[in-house]
């Protein structure tokens, strides 16, 4: 079925290593259309939108900034930590915005279990609905993290 | 019957040719931009086929322009004035280019295509920046996420530079790389051995050019880096100073300790560095050695949270409340930091709460 | 007729060629990029108005092919493949025309060219145009009123399509199966138009 050129283009770059190794679909075969709604309507199930998801991790990662690369104590149960690469990256899709390279890394401390995300992956979250495709290194399940977050 | 199958076939193949013809006509003479020249600085002047983009043009006179994507607009770091002849600002240059930079004709060198004469400018200090080859000879694990990368120059054999600048390393094709990407890593190294680099470079998860280095490179191979570049670099002044670097961000200090090392300066230092753990410090000996080969240099190594099995009698804590604990008469210092915007915001408030002066305040933003 | 009746019976043409016989809702011809391009309403604008401008053109050199090269020739039966040649043509000097003297409008428009040149729509009305026999006038108002039509129905699809962006549709149903059931909702709003136009 033939895709508008944007999409096309925008489904090259997301695949491609451009901008992060590995690129951002992992080695899942759907378009990224497909996935955003596919996403879309695991959140819609969980009565969440993605600009809450956003700002929850918008939250966590101001409190672990100022951690400066240490582990800092989140709600009791969690512990979040920064770290931050030189450079910036710009966003996959065609618009304004750089976003730093500052990785955010939550453990659940009684099982161990991390989750990690980019300040490029909130952006993408906030403003696309992408949580990035099954198999990528920074893909957040959506399932997963709204029951970590709320 | 004959006859009118060859007319027919005649006819349809004759407008197809005419048709072929007239679209390689018009291409040859519409999509042909002839000769166009460059004048640079209005004082050099380039002469070029037209057609490609300004970018790649000025790359091949040997003229390097900074870029880490290769031209597809997604790094913006490939800015120039183009005084004359560039044309409108196209939809792929909008993102990077704010209102006083359009005012002043800053355009993405990589995005305008050479289509007549242009006339730019371009900073002197590009001038300087060489392609360089290399051969890796040695990479020491100093940490488990922190690699020191030693480059031995081939061609050109030597490269000068200030302490405290930085090259941009090439990370070509690699099994998940489809693209070759350019990243940029501060100098390491003593700045009399100008026929060597070493790079000090953390692993970045996702990191294009990081898992190229920790992954795929091996000692004996070649790599390609261009530079220097940067404008981090020691004041000319007798201040005391004091640094502020961790992990990888000890890289451009260094050089700066061996450099004054090198001339024998006689300045008063002190290296906060901050870690996570006892097993994230690194160079310790060689911190120590600088201490009693420099007249007046302290490191002082700061760990957030001491495990209780590692024995650890130094600072704790977060690194900018060890300067604040540490640092007497701070108004004379001149402060040098490298490492996170984060890092680098949280020091620069301690630093003019002590009383620094924010003239006196250098840093090498990772970003 | 003369030029002042031809000009009505234009009129009248791309009326109908907009409403009650939308060379898409209503012949569904040019589905393929309707289906893929509409998800959004930026794209549909681009991609509709290129349509209309290479519909119309192609419309009226296909008429001047056909009628003074074919009809005189009796070689009438090789108009499949005069067109298409005349059309990818067509599409591929302005590609360059407009590379060259407008970036900007490349950067618009000129991504949507080569999507065109195989758009069923665009070879379907050129042969309607030889089935309906209509003269040259009366082939201006059908070219743009047909490319008005794709347009049209492109549009209302996106703007659809965008306001359906965040509801959640049927695993199954998602992408083309709920535009083709939107279609053909379209299509039974549109034959309300029927009877509008007399003689129609």
């Amino acid at each position: 079925m033939k895709q508008s050129p944007n999409d096309a283009h925008l489904d090259a770059v997301l695949r491609s290593s451009a901008l992060v190794a590995g690129g951002f679909m992992g080695d899942d075969p759907r378009r990224v259309m497909e996935v955003v709604d596919a996403d879309a309507g695991a959140l819609f199930g969980l009565g969440v939108t993605t600009a809450q998801v956003a700002q929850r991790l918008k939250e966590i990662t101001e409190r672990a900034t100022r951690g400066l690369g240490t582990w800092v104590e989140i709600d009791e149960q969690y512990e979040a930590m920064v770290d931050e690469a030189r450079g910036l990256l710009p966003c996959p899709w065609p618009h304004e915005g750089y976003y730093p390279k500052r990785v955010t890394t939550l453990k659940v401390v009684a099982s161990g279990r991390t989750f990690r995300w980019s300040d490029l992956n909130i952006h993408m979250i906030e403003a696309h609905g992408f949580f990035e495709g099954k198999g990528s290194a920074f893909r957040i399940e959506p399932a997963e993290i709204v029951g970590i977050l709320f | 019957m004959i006859v009118s199958t060859l007319i027919a076939v005649l006819v349809v193949s004759s407008i197809g040719a005419a048709l072929a013809a007239l679209l390689a006509l018009s291409e040859s003479y519409i999509a042909n931009y002839g000769e166009c020249r460059i004048t640079i600085n209005d004082e050099r002047e380039l002469t070029v086929q037209g057609g490609k983009d300004l970018l790649s043009m000025l790359t091949a006179e040997k003229i390097f322009i900074p870029s880490a994507c290769g031209g597809r607009a997604t790094c913006g770091l490939c800015k120039l004035k183009v005084l004359e002849g560039a044309g409108p600002i196209l939809p792929t240059e909008e993102p990077y280019l704010d209102e006083k930079e359009r005012a002043s004709n800053v355009r993405l060198s990589c995005q305008v295509k050479v289509k007549g004469d242009l006339r730019i400018s371009i900073p002197q200090e590009l001038f300087a920046i060489r392609e360089y080859r290399a051969r890796c000879t040695r990479i020491v694990d100093l940490t488990h996420d922190i690699k020191l990368f030693r480059l031995e120059l081939a061609e050109p054999g030597t490269m000068d530079y200030v302490p405290g600048q930085y090259v941009q390393l090439l990370a070509p094709k690699y099994e998940k790389n489809s693209e070759e990407v350019y990243r940029a890593y501060s100098i390491a190294s003593d700045p009399a051995q100008r026929d060597v680099i070493e790079l000090i470079i953390r692993l970045v998860p996702g990191g294009i050019c990081t898992t190229y280095c920790f992954e795929y490179l091996k000692e004996g191979d070649e790599v390609r880096m261009n530079g220097p570049y940067g404008e981090f670099h020691l004041s000319d002044t007798d201040a005391p100073m004091v640094f502020i670097a961790g992990g990888s961000g000890m890289a451009p200090i260094r050089c700066i300790l061996h450099h004054m090392k090198n001339t024998n300066s006689r300045r008063k230092a002190v290296y906060f560095f901050g870690a996570n753990e006892v097993r994230e410090m690194f160079m310790m000996d060689e911190m120590h050695r600088f201490e009693s080969e420099l007249p007046d240099f302290r490191f002082v190594p700061v760990i957030a949270k001491s495990d209780a099995s590692e024995a650890w009698d130094g600072e704790t804590g977060l690194v900018t409340d060890a300067v604040q604990r540490g640092l007497q008469n701070a108004s004379e210092y001149e402060a040098y930091l490298c490492g996170s915007p984060g890092m680098i915001d949280a020091s620069i408030k301690v630093l003019l709460d002590l009383g620094v002066k924010d003239t006196g305040i250098f840093y090498d933003k990772f970003a | 007729m003369s030029v002042g009746t031809e000009i009505m019976q234009a009129c009248i043409v791309a009326i109908s060629a907009v409403f009650t016989q939308n060379i898409l809702l209503a012949y569904f011809l040019g589905l393929c990029p309707f289906i893929g391009v509409s998800r959004e309403i930026k794209a549909a604008f681009g991609l509709g108005l290129a349509v209309i401008f290479v519909l119309t053109c192609t419309v009226l050199l296909n008429w001047i092919a056909y009628h003074y090269v074919l009809v005189p020739l009796h070689l009438e039966f090789f108009r499949f493949i005069l067109f298409i040649i005349i059309i990818a043509a067509f599409v591929q000097f302005v590609e360059m025309v407009i590379e060259r003297y407008s970036p900007f409008l490349y950067q618009q428009l000129g991504v949507f060219l080569p999507l065109i040149t195989v758009n069923c729509a665009i070879l379907g009305a050129a042969l309607f145009m030889v089935i309906r026999d209509y003269s040259f006038i009366v082939t201006i108002g059908w070219g743009l009123g047909s490319g008005t039509g794709w347009f049209l129905a492109i549009m209302a699809m996106a703007g659809i399509r965008q306001r359906l962006a965040h509801d959640r549709i049927p695993r199954g149903l998602q992408g083309p199966g709920v535009t083709l059931i939107i279609a053909g909702l379209m299509s039974l709003a549109f034959i309300g138009f029927a009877g509008v136009l007399q003689g129609q």
